[in-house]
């Protein structure tokens, strides 16, 4: 899982079977300290209540589509959580809390 | 399965239901010398790993919800063990102490003790 932050969404009107009601999400993926790496992509809302701005975690590959309601669906980013706050364990900086 | 430093938590009240009660941490993966490879990923805890430990991450669907007994988890990266010592051609990572390894972050600069002193202290640990 990786630290992202949502950026925008996606309206998808004809779409692959099984992605009906499933909200999609842009994100930039972040690094530990919050600075944004890599480039953007579109992930599938599984917590319903990612909006912009809102930093959240997300999870790749396959275990993406086992977030979703229904498991078999042709999701290969999803977000499974909205992220509180990123503590350091030992003095390091890690990040601050969320937005 | 990569090396790994514990760094952090996550602290989420909003989840995903299978990620309820489960410790997510923050891990800056380590390159077999102990220093940071570039990149992290947040893993969830099975083995009650802490501040500053190197940590074995397993970073595989199947095998993560096998080990968390939790078949249909949306869960890949788990941590799976706490690392005592890797040995080899580089310098031995010797992990220990989280103060050690708080200490060895705060001047990430310094130099790493390299060959004889640190493979000789191995030996006679």
């Amino acid at each position: 899982m990786q630290l992202a932050r949502v950026i925008g969404t996606v309206v998808a009107t004809v779409k692959a079977p099984g992605l009906e009601g499933v909200k999609l999400l842009v994100i930039q993926p972040l690094d530990r300290h919050l600075a944004p790496v890599g480039s953007q992509l579109v992930a599938a809302d599984a917590v319903h209540m990612a909006g912009p701005g809102e930093l959240v975690y997300f999870v790749a590959a396959r275990e993406a589509a086992e977030a979703m309601p229904d498991r078999f669906v042709p999701v290969d980013h999803a977000i499974v959580g909205i992220v509180d706050a990123v503590r350091s364990l030992a003095g390091d900086d890690p990040a601050e809390g969320a937005s | 399965m990569k090396l790994a430093r514990v760094v952090g938590t996550v602290v989420s009240t909003i989840n995903s239901p299978d990620l309820d009660g489960r410790t997510l941490l923050l891990c800056d993966l380590l390159d077999p010398s102990g220093t940071p490879a570039g990149g992290y990923l947040i893993a969830v805890d099975s083995v009650g790993a802490g501040a500053g430990e190197t940590v074995l991450i397993l970073d595989e669907g199947n095998s993560a919800r096998q080990v968390l007994a939790a078949p249909g988890a949306p869960i890949r990266t788990v941590v799976v063990g706490i690392v005592d010592t890797v040995t080899g051609k580089e310098p031995d990572i010797r992990p220990a102490a989280a103060g050690a390894a708080a200490a060895t972050r705060r001047s990430p600069k310094a130099p790493r003790r390299r060959g004889g002193g640190t493979r000789s202290d191995a030996d006679h640990a």
